[in-house]
């Protein structure tokens, strides 16, 4: 069963949330997401474009009132 | 294959670090390999207790990343280090100069004590940039 685990990045400054998500990706087994909050803007760019990048999954994204969720499944090890 | 980044950091401005450790940190957490080679006033923000009594020196976006707890250089560059490969080199000549000595630079940063020469033969088929 996949597991998700929520990492609130809100309030961090860029490159603070894809930091975060890639510690985050290293304590996750393989197939697990990480769902990313944040309200830096460039993450909506930055953290798509390294998830490709790294070989992982965009799950989903969704810009939300004041912040984005930004999930992502753990594909390579 | 993606090119090497090749830093050479000789800024002691926090605004140019900042940059430096971002580009550096974000290149090697995207599979990139990237060194960087700390020389010139740049030195003294690697210092354990920095001769000149503070980190890093800076104008007003300075002065707003510390309000607003922008990610600290160092840090940044500790994260590129474990999560990327990256590499630090301190410059053997700013040693010299400072006489700043290996044991007072912040540790298990730095990977070697090398020469311009040294890192600049390593960088032939890098992407090279200067902060």
């Amino acid at each position: 069963m996949t597991k998700r685990t929520k990492i609130d990045a809100r309030g961090a400054h860029c490159p603070g949330p894809l930091m975060e998500l890639i510690a985050g990706l290293r304590l996750v087994e393989k197939g697990d997401e990480i769902e990313i909050l944040s309200n830096d803007k460039g993450s909506l760019k930055d953290i798509p474009v390294w998830v490709q990048k790294a070989g992982h999954a965009l799950a989903n994204i969704e810009e939300l009132r004041e912040y984005y969720s930004i999930v992502v499944e753990k594909v390579k090890t | 294959m993606t090119k090497p980044l090749s830093i050479i950091l000789c800024s002691e401005e926090h605004e140019k670090i900042q940059m430096a450790a971002m580009t550096a940190t974000i290149a090697a957490v995207s599979e990139r390999e990237v060194s960087i080679f700390v020389s010139m006033g740049a030195i003294f923000s690697f210092c354990i207790e920095s001769p000149k009594g503070h980190r890093f020196s800076g104008g007003t976006f300075s002065k707003f990343m510390l309000e607003k707890n922008a990610p600290d250089a160092l840090d940044l560059l500790k994260q590129g280090k474990e999560f990327g490969k990256l590499s630090l080199y301190v410059c053997s000549m700013a040693l010299d100069i400072t006489g700043i000595n290996e044991a007072a630079l912040i540790p298990n940063l730095f990977d070697e004590v090398i020469g311009l020469t040294k890192f600049l033969a390593d960088s032939e088929d890098s992407q090279l940039t200067v902060f």
